[in-house]
């Protein structure tokens, strides 16, 4: 009987004008808590609101702060079983440049780069060789770290072409940095010298 | 609304006001014609009150039904008084399964940490059920979950069907092809066998496994601490002739070096191993 009085009490009716409001991107009186301090609001306004944000599902409050719709990243897709359950897990080719080696060389180009950073700075004399192995040494470790990343993140079996176009992405970066790095060392001060500066300015 | 009641619901919605006031007065008489029986030769069985020092504890457990796939998964909530549950989070939930909601699924089996059945994400740890205790702090509720980035069956019984096949792939069983010296038996020196220890108890509860970033995002080809330890439980093993055929095995990109060392596993497994050592022996006797 209430409703009929008063309409705003119907809960469709105000869904439908909490929804509109929800949705634009102006600033509306109705989400006081939302838009403004509740104090700058008149009462009748803050009653009425109190109210409103009740009625609206918490998701609809999310959505007054974003444009579009929440899109998660690679969604799990339904199981699927690769043969049957009593089968083995298919066992990749030995590989060992992408496996063994790999790890090897990835693990002494770590472990030099250590000495290789404290060096230049321990013996207070700087070789230009020492500063372009370091440079060297930084490239391939940094470059090994970002394959690391694409590999785990952007699965080869589901999306090979961004694997593809992401692997390529970063090779062209190590080749630019690697440009840059020797233009870097050969026309200006090079690396240790200008980390130098830096640290005293 | 209230006009259309009746005069008689409205008398009904007072009534039990004017029902004590009798009872009040009737007991103020002391009349034996009050009571249909005598006092005397009856006694009352009064209605059990909540017990003053009773621990209720709240479990909020992750309920699935497969049968009604369209409906979203949600956390349901069950209430236990601690003092009449077992000390562990197995016996909470076979409590509930019992005598409040049987249609709660779990697996169980031993419950004393040996068969592997229970494993379950318990406040945000993997764990077995059986060997966790109930936090006995009753203000803190527990969640209890399948474990994380799992199929899921039922409610908390996750698919474990690729972990298995993983371990198939593994070939976790002794291969030689030389007879033993003596005809009988394949003999083993304390040291070698000292070894195993930390890996042949593995009960492949999946715990580590599931807890592992890596894992999540390429259980696909990534084996996981848990078959790799195993693995290595054989790579290990002085009776095993196959060792260079299982190190071949793992030498690619996915299979055993996505473990980035992030340990996970050795700190949540329930029995106490550390398959992140066990990794990182591999790696050592592949490396040159």
């Amino acid at each position: 009987m209430a409703s009929i009085v008063r309409p705003t009490l119907l809960r469709q009716s105000c869904l439908k004008v909490a929804t509109k409001k929800a949705f634009s991107t102006k600033p509306s009186p109705t989400f006081p808590a939302i838009n403004k301090p509740l104090s700058s609001v008149v009462s009748k306004d803050a009653v009425r609101s109190r109210f409103m944000k009740e009625a609206v599902p918490s998701s609809m409050r999310v959505a007054a702060f974003h444009a579009t719709g929440r899109r998660p990243i690679l969604p799990p897709l339904p199981q699927s079983v690769n043969g049957t359950a009593n089968e083995p897990a298919p066992v990749p080719d030995p590989s060992p440049t992408h496996g063994s080696y790999h790890w090897t060389f990835e693990r002494l180009v770590s472990a030099g780069l250590v000495p290789l950073t404290i060096a230049p700075f321990a013996a207070g004399s700087l070789n230009p060789m020492t500063d372009a192995v370091l440079c060297g040494a930084i490239l391939i470790h940094s470059h090994i770290g970002f394959e690391a990343v694409l590999i785990d993140y952007i699965p080869d079996k589901r999306l090979p072409k961004t694997r593809k176009a992401f692997m390529w992405a970063l090779k062209l970066a190590t080749v630019v940095v690697g440009v840059g790095l020797y233009e870097f060392e050969t026309n200006d001060v090079g690396l240790t010298e200008a980390i130098k500066r830096v640290w005293k300015a | 609304m209230a006009s259309l009641r009746t005069t008689s619901r409205l008398f009904k919605a007072a009534r039990p006001a004017f029902k004590s006031q009798i009872r009040t007065i009737a007991i103020g008489n002391t009349n034996s014609t009050a009571h249909p029986v005598d006092p005397s030769k009856t006694s009352t069985i009064k209605e059990p009150a909540a017990d003053p020092d009773s621990k209720i504890k709240t479990f909020h457990i992750y309920r699935w039904n497969p049968d009604e796939p369209s409906t979203k998964p949600r956390m349901q909530s069950y209430t236990l008084d601690l003092n009449k549950t077992g000390p562990m989070v197995l016996d909470a939930l076979i409590r509930i399964k019992n005598e409040v909601d049987p249609t709660l699924t779990f697996r169980r089996s031993c419950r004393e940490g040996i068969c592997g059945s229970c494993a379950m994400n318990i406040d945000g740890v993997n764990t077995l059920a059986c060997l966790c205790r109930i936090p006995t702090d009753t203000k803190a509720e527990s969640k209890i979950y399948p474990l994380p980035h799992t199929y899921v069956v039922k409610d908390i019984v996750p698919d474990l069907t690729q972990f298995y096949k993983q371990y198939k792939s593994i070939q976790p069983y002794l291969q030689r092809s030389t007879p033993a010296p003596d005809g009988k038996e394949y003999r083993q020196s304390k040291e070698e066998r000292k070894k195993l220890d930390g890996m042949y108890e593995c009960i492949l509860c999946a715990c580590c496994s599931t807890s592992c970033p890596s894992y999540w995002w390429n259980s696909e080809e990534y084996l996981g601490p848990a078959v790799l330890m195993q693995s290595y439980r054989w790579i290990a093993d002085s009776r095993d002739e196959k060792k260079e055929a299982r190190k071949a095995q793992l030498d690619n990109s996915m299979s055993l070096y996505r473990c980035h060392t992030i340990l996970n596993c050795s700190r949540t497994c329930p029995k106490g191993l550390n398959p992140g050592l066990a990794i990182a022996e591999i790696k050592k006797e592949m490396a040159f």
